[in-house]
């Protein structure tokens, strides 16, 4: 009888074991969460989500400057590919979608921030954990700016009305409704102000193959000095663009460097990038022919080409007139450019190439407009801010600048690079366009208009009753 | 003992009837005995030929009837389940009659979940059908034969891709999230659902892949689909069961059977739906750009130049069928066996396109010792498909392109080759990518399952079956640089699934004071899955040997997966029986199951049905001669719904490579609670049959409710997942299922046979969490992420219903398109008009009906189904209205009748180059009534009489020509109007095929 019963519990031991198959390719959150070499590892895989397809990959950088009039279509080369965003066609149901990418990141960081508390190890100090919140803090917060420059009017307008949702915490229940555009800027500036006090200065993720892919102090403060920008903060926007400059760690590229330093696999020390989205096939996400090389290739799809408004704009002297565009002689009887700055970087085709989100001359650029309207640095002026780009780039000097000058030069130097349409926004200037070919609607956008703002996607409405759709969709 | 009761009792009446001899009315008795072990037939009904004289038989079979002459009268002899017999009296006293069994209703033996059952013991809804009716038609696979045959059985093919898959819906929908195809089980082994071949994209129909079974070797399918029937399969029994029972020998000489036919095929177009012309385009784009105030001279007939290309007719072509098998069966008294060899082609309409298959089984069965017996069932399936892009929406996939290329694009170049400069196709030539591509899975199937049965004394059987089910799949897809512009891509996996399982049963059955029959079987099962695959991609390998040794290591990636499954049950079934008259059934079981949270891996699934012979009564005698059977049978049960991938329960992240370190990314949010979706259900169902069995057939009503439904509930990305696995809602789906079958005409040579069937089935969401409603989402990839479909679940209405903006008409003055506001007004703004929910794409009906004619050895026959009551979203005319222009494509013919001039209605709106209008947006517009009506199939047959046959020495030969799909009849602007359970087809899935076959059938 007792040989009985064992067998009987042995038995029913052996059938819960039977029935439990656990996940062999995964870690559990519990796991992931608990060690500061899984929070590490979940703080590396927050900048995987910058170069999906639908952020910094194609769909945010280029879509930005397809949107801006920097870019033309025309049947030289045509997939039918960013037509919505050249004719500004957005309707609820096929809004961009930087929203879920942008909030998927954002709670990926807020699981980190919330369990990093007392996570101290041997050999693991409370500066090792502080620097992983910093990083966290960066990349929360330029995921909340990316969309509150997307979805909502811009603050310098309308700092009163609808934001977008501010997700401080994981929350599997939450519906978080849209805060206003001021409340959205507070919280950035919050974020991006507390990972630069608690940085360690000197901190640098080394793990990856591109250091620059990673926030360190001065990435911090590059994106503290855009946000005040954006918010018409002109003298801490110049202060932060003055700290970055300052750091001795970036150097203006000069006309004989800037044709190379496109499509280089990683930054290296030096020169302008202070943080960029590295991106390649070895990659988990990779957009293959979505890619941002294939878009921009005169041999690819090449749907995104440069519009003459834009060429319009530099000297035929200049380093980013000459060297900044390429072209081809075969099916291209209009003679049609395309950007140079996404070449590849040679891993076949399609290939893949970084995109660099901040960088030295946005400095310079931010600090000019900053001193132009008011703000105040000592020894500098937006003249001598505006000149060190042009020296840099092949071109004269300018006398004296007008603000005109400062937002021209600010087109010609990060075009292509996903602004142009957000500052036209935050000038509050209306958007014109002469080379509209194949274009079907929407050639000029006044400003004010609704159409500033894209339309909140349908789906998140659909599940979140707390959202409210922008005005005019 | 009984036999020398019944003897006393047979020598009493005729001692009485012959006292009785001379009286006015002569009096006839006897006994009525059943001809197989003549044991009496109680209650059989004896009348005289003629008269409205009639009596029926006491319980031991003794009868005793008064006739006017015994010299001139008939009797009758009838009961239900036995032939009807008439004696001439023909001057006897003692009329003895010996009733044979009616062998082909009542008693069947239909194959249940863990053994057979009479009809007449049945107690649930059950459908079965054997291969007769199954072979003739030339479908290749199992699940598609079936279609329209079943009341109740929806079967939907996703996709007329050669050896594509089906979905199929037993009694309706009823779950969103944990999979609706029924189990599947072959010869007592649930089998693995799914499809595992990774590139061919034949699996794109979701659901059912039963490609691997050769319809020939299957002796029986039956369909469980009650609570009752089905639950006894626990945890995996919701969608109903589908019991296949493949053909086992008989002892005697070696039979052969050969069987060959051939048969062409052709893409299903009834409507004659083509790309324009050039000129067509030409004038339409010309319009189109004039009425966008643009200047037209882009298009004008210099275009024309270099003549045209039909890109429909260059993209498709004739395909054809073919198939040839081989089978033998025969045995001893001892051991039988049934084996067979089959090879299958089907070359398909589009280039590129084709499966090939071939199958070898063998079935064998041997009786060990006098009550030990064993036998084996092995199945071995190797499947080669070969497919282009079909299923996805992208420019190599011909479905799309073949409407989209504007004819003045050459197909070929100056220099002979593939033109691949189709700008407007993305420079894809998709004859160029299925000449250089390749898309292929190669499927190696083995099934083995062996059972042993020891019957240590008559009513006790103890059976164990094992099974093993090993799929490996060798998928690799190649980009060659002619197609792909210069680059060379290869893909290879490598995916294998094994499944071992386990049954072990033991029954007792036995019958009581010759009146209580019970039988009573208790069961243990357990299943243990493990599905992997490894894979690689290599790029830039040297076209001249495409395999990854060309590859440098920098551009070769691999990818893997792993996934395993448990299942642990246990479980009970009992039957019991007074007088074969009233019917009991219950059944529980329990099941373990990996797939879910800690807290929640067992569940217990129960079920009680009952049933009562009506016409067994007494007091039915008078009109059993020819109201044979009624019986009213009543099931109530739970089920389960496991039907999810695994890890479902666990909250991990997962390896994400980025910046060349491995980091972590979270995806999928935890969830400890999740557990069995249920499924509970009643049924109610009466079996009729009149004049001898000649007329018979079935109703059934049905009430299935989902509860505790699997949610995959959308969520705000704002929570970091766009999606949450949980447990909750609610569904129900009700219904009434007819079916009626008869024997029209049955004199000698002639015989016409026809059935109908028809299910109305209404679904209706109760409870879908705190949502008001769902969204559906596509699993195909879309550029723009957004894979929103226009369908919703909304609470309290049927399970999809439209979700789309209201769309009026064409305003007959301007040709402007106009919705509806939210006030009620019309508007031509897109933005302004307001949502409506319309329309489901679930039948209200669904049915079929066959008939067949046949003359001594000439048959004709005809298969038909039918949809009804759906709306379809038809969004293969999403290429209409001037949208072509914006991206510089070819429409169709549909697009021509637009709006040309004010008075002009039942039209399209106006052409305008780019939409601006956005007439050609989503919109009610396109939601049009999906009723079909398919001719299924038309089988014309000759077989050889027997007088022919002896003289050659031939058991049969029947030849044969059929047409599959001939024609469909509906009102859709679709190529098919059979576009899958969503109710619209991607617009991109290979659409169907319709063939013409003949065959001969030889067997000696």
């Amino acid at each position: 009888m007792i040989l009985f019963s064992a067998a009987f519990v042995s038995g029913l031991t052996a059938c819960q074991d039977f029935l439990v198959r656990e996940p062999k390719l995964e870690q559990s959150n519990e796991i992931t969460l608990s060690t500061y070499d899984g929070l590490n590892s979940a703080t590396a895989g927050l900048y995987g989500y910058l170069s999906e397809i639908g952020w910094y990959g194609q769909v945010f950088t280029l879509g930005t400057d397809m949107r801006s009039g920097n870019g033309v279509k025309d049947d030289v080369r045509n997939s039918n590919r960013f037509t919505q965003e050249y004719n500004w066609n957005y309707l609820p149901t096929n809004s961009t979608g930087i929203w879920s990418y942008a909030y998927v990141t954002i709670a990926a960081a807020n699981n980190i921030i919330d369990n990093l508390a007392g996570k101290t190890e041997t050999d693991v100090t409370e500066q090792d954990l502080n620097n992983l919140k910093a990083e966290c803090l960066f990349i929360r917060a330029l995921a909340h700016f990316d969309c509150v420059i997307t979805y909502a009017q811009p603050y310098t307008y309308k700092s009163e009305s609808l934001g977008v949702p501010v997700v401080l915490h994981t929350d599997s229940e939450g519906k978080p409704a849209r805060e206003t555009v001021a409340k959205v800027y507070e919280q950035i500036v919050t974020d991006l102000t507390e990972a630069e006090t608690i940085i360690d200065p000197e901190y640098v993720r080394l793990d990856g193959t591109d250091s620059k892919a990673a926030a360190n102090l001065d990435a911090i403060r590059a994106l503290l000095s855009r946000v005040y920008l954006y918010m018409g903060n002109w003298q801490k926007a110049a202060d932060y663009a003055t700290l970055v400059i300052n750091s001795g760690n970036y150097q203006m590229w000069t006309p004989a460097e800037y044709p190379d330093v496109w499509g280089k696999n990683i930054a290296g020390e030096g020169g302008e990038v202070i943080f960029e989205v590295f991106s390649s096939k070895s990659n988990y996400s990779h957009g293959n022919w979505e890619d941002i090389t294939w878009m921009t290739s005169p041999d690819g799809s090449g749907d995104a080409m440069v519009s003459n408004d834009l060429l319009a704009l530099y000297d035929q002297n200049d380093i980013r007139y000459t060297a900044g565009f390429r072209t081809t002689d075969t099916n291209n009887g209009k003679g049609r450019k395309w950007t140079a700055k996404y070449p590849g970087k040679g891993e076949g085709s399609p290939d893949a190439n970084n995109i660099i989100v901040l960088r030295l001359s946005e400095m310079y650029l931010n600090r000019a407009e900053a001193l132009k309207n008011g703000a105040t640095i000592a020894g500098v002026t937006p003249e001598s801010d505006i000149n060190t780009i042009r020296s840099n780039r092949g071109v004269a000097s300018i006398g004296s600048v007008t603000i005109q000058d400062i937002k021209n030069e600010r087109r010609m130097e990060l075009a292509w690079e996903g602004h142009h349409v957000f500052d036209l926004a935050r000038w509050g200037d209306a958007l014109t366009r002469t080379d509209f070919t194949l274009g079907t609607m929407n050639q000029n956008i006044p400003f004010p208009d609704y159409r500033w703002a894209l339309p909140i996607p349908q789906r998140e409405l659909d599940v979140n009753e707390n959202l409210v759709q922008n005005e005019g969709y | 003992m009984l036999m020398k009761i019944r003897l006393f009792f047979v020598t009493i009446l005729m001692l009485l009837s012959a006292a009785a001899a001379s009286a006015q009315s002569q009096e006839v008795s006897g006994v009525v005995t059943d001809a197989a072990d003549g044991t009496p037939v109680p209650f059989a009904s004896i009348a005289v030929k003629g008269t409205m004289t009639g009596t029926s038989a006491a319980e031991d079979g003794s009868y005793t009837i008064n006739v006017e002459s015994r010299d001139s009268a008939v009797l009758v002899f009838s009961f239900v389940g036995y032939k009807t017999v008439e004696i001439p009296v023909n001057g006897e006293i003692i009329v003895d009659c010996a009733l044979e069994m009616e062998a082909s209703y009542l008693s069947d033996a239909i194959v249940v979940a863990y053994g057979t059952m009479t009809r007449e013991a049945n107690t649930g809804a059950v459908t079965s059908i054997k291969n007769e009716g199954l072979a003739e038609s030339p479908a290749m696979t199992v699940d598609k034969m079936l279609a329209g045959k079943m009341a109740g059985v929806q079967i939907t093919s996703g996709s007329g891709q050669p050896g594509s898959t089906t979905t199929i819906r037993v009694r309706g929908t009823s779950s969103i999230n944990a999979g609706n195809e029924p189990l599947w089980v072959i010869d007592g082994i649930p089998v693995a659902p799914g499809d595992f071949r990774q590139l061919s994209n034949a699996g794109v129909g979701g659901g059912s892949s039963t490609t691997f079974l050769n319809p020939n070797d299957i002796e029986s399918i039956t369909v469980l689909k009650d609570a009752a029937a089905a639950s006894v399969y626990g945890s995996r029994a919701a969608n109903g069961v589908i019991i296949v029972t493949t053909k086992t020998g008989q002892s005697g000489q070696a039979k052969f059977t050969a069987r060959a036919k051939y048969g062409v095929q052709q893409l299903i177009n009834d409507h004659n739906i083509r790309p324009l012309t050039g000129q067509e385009l030409i004038d339409y784009n010309r319009m189109a750009l004039t009425n966008a105030g643009q200047n037209p001279d882009a298009y004008t007939t210099d275009l024309l130049a270099n003549g045209t290309t039909d890109w429909y007719k260059e993209l498709t072509r004739l395909g054809n069928v073919q198939e040839y098998e081989i089978n033998a069966s025969g045995g001893t008294e001892k051991a039988t066996y049934y084996s067979s060899l089959s090879y299958y082609r089907n070359k398909g309409v589009f280039y590129g396109v084709d499966y090939n298959r071939f199958t070898a089984r063998v079935n064998a069965d041997m009786q060990l010792a006098k009550k030990l017996k064993t036998g084996v069932r092995i199945n071995f399936n190797y499947g080669d498909s070969n497919s282009g892009q079909m299923g996805d929406l992208y420019y190599s996939n011909p479905i799309y392109s073949m409407f989209t290329i504007n004819p003045w694009s050459p197909m070929y170049d100056e220099n002979g080759e593939y033109n691949s400069a189709i700008q407007e196709n993305s420079n894809t030539n998709p004859r160029a990518v299925a000449e250089y591509d390749t898309y292929n899975d190669k499927e190696y199937k083995a099934q083995g399952t062996m059972f042993l049965e020891w019957k240590p004394i008559p009513q006790l059987t103890i059976k164990t079956t094992d099974s093993f089910e090993g799929t490996f799949v060798n998928s690799t897809q190649y980009w060659d640089p002619r197609s792909n512009k210069g680059v060379s891509r290869l893909f290879m996996y490598r995916t294998n699934d094994m499944r071992l399982t386990t049954s072990n049963t033991i029954t007792y059955a036995d019958e009581f004071a010759q009146a209580h029959n019970v039988r009573v079987t208790v069961g243990q099962e357990a299943m243990s899955e493990r599905y992997e695959y490894y894979g690689g991609m290599s790029d830039d390998v040297d076209p001249q040997i495409p395999y990854p040794t060309t590859s440098t290591k920098e551009k070769d990636q691999i990818d893997y997966g792993l996934s395993e499954e448990t299942l642990l049950s246990f479980f009970g079934i009992a039957d019991y029986n007074y007088m074969n008259k009233y019917f009991f059934q219950g059944s529980v079981r329990a099941d373990g199951s990996s797939l879910f949270g800690s807290n929640m891996k067992w569940g217990v699934f129960w079920s009680v049905g009952g049933s009562w012979n009506i016409s067994s009564e007494d007091w039915m005698q008078p009109v059993s001669s020819w109201f044979n059977l009624l019986k009213l049978r009543a099931s109530y049960g739970v089920n389960g719904n496991n039907n999810i991938t695994p890890y479902r329960a666990y909250g991990v992240y997962s390896s994400a490579v980025y910046n060349g370190i491995v980091t972590m990314q979270p995806s999928t949010p935890a969830n400890p609670e999740l557990a069995w979706e249920k499924n509970k259900a009643w049924n109610v169902g009466l079996d009729f049959g009149f004049f001898n069995y000649r007329l018979t057939g079935s109703i059934d009503v049905y009430d299935r409710l989902t509860t505790d439904m699997l949610l995959s509930k959308e969520v705000p990305y704002t929570t970091g997942f766009s999606s949450n696995f949980m447990n909750t809602g609610s569904i129900r789906n009700r219904g009434v299922e007819f079916m009626i079958e008869g024997d029209i005409i049955d004199s000698g040579d002639w015989n016409w046979h026809a059935g109908f069937n028809i299910a109305f089935n209404r679904s209706k969401v109760l409870d879908i969490g705190d949502s008001e409603y769902l969204t559906v989402s596509d699993s195909r990839p879309s550029s723009n992420g957004n894979n929103s479909t226009p369908v919703r679940i909304i609470k309290d209405r049927s399970l999809y219903t439209y979700h789309l903006r209201d769309w009026y008409g064409v305003n007959p003055s301007t040709g402007a398109g106009l919705w509806w506001t939210e006030d009620g007004k019309l508007t031509s703004d897109y933005t302004k008009a307001r949502y409506v929910d319309m329309g489901s794409p679930e039948p209200k009906a669904t049915g079929g009906f066959n008939t067949t004619v046949s003359w001594k050895g000439l048959s004709l026959s005809a298969y038909f189904e039918f949809v009804t009551g759906h709306k379809v979203f038809e969004t293969a005319s999403y290429v209409q209205d001037g949208y072509n222009l914006s991206s510089g494509t070819n429409t169709t013919n549909l697009a021509l009748n637009y709006w040309e001039k004010p008075g002009d209605t039942g039209v399209t709106p106006i052409v305008i180059a780019g939409d601006p209008g956005n007439y050609s947006a989503s919109s009610t517009r396109y939601l049009k009534k999906g009723d079909y009506l398919r001719i299924k199939d038309i089988t014309l047959s000759y077989s050889l009489p027997d007088s022919v046959l002896k003289k050659i020495r031939m058991q049969g030969i029947r030849v044969y020509v059929s047409a599959l799909n001939p024609y469909t009849f509906h009102d859709l602007n679709v190529l098919d109007p059979e576009v899958g359970y969503l109710g619209y087809s991607m617009g991109a899935s290979h659409s169907m095929v319709k063939s013409f076959v003949g065959g001969i059938e030889v067997s000696f």
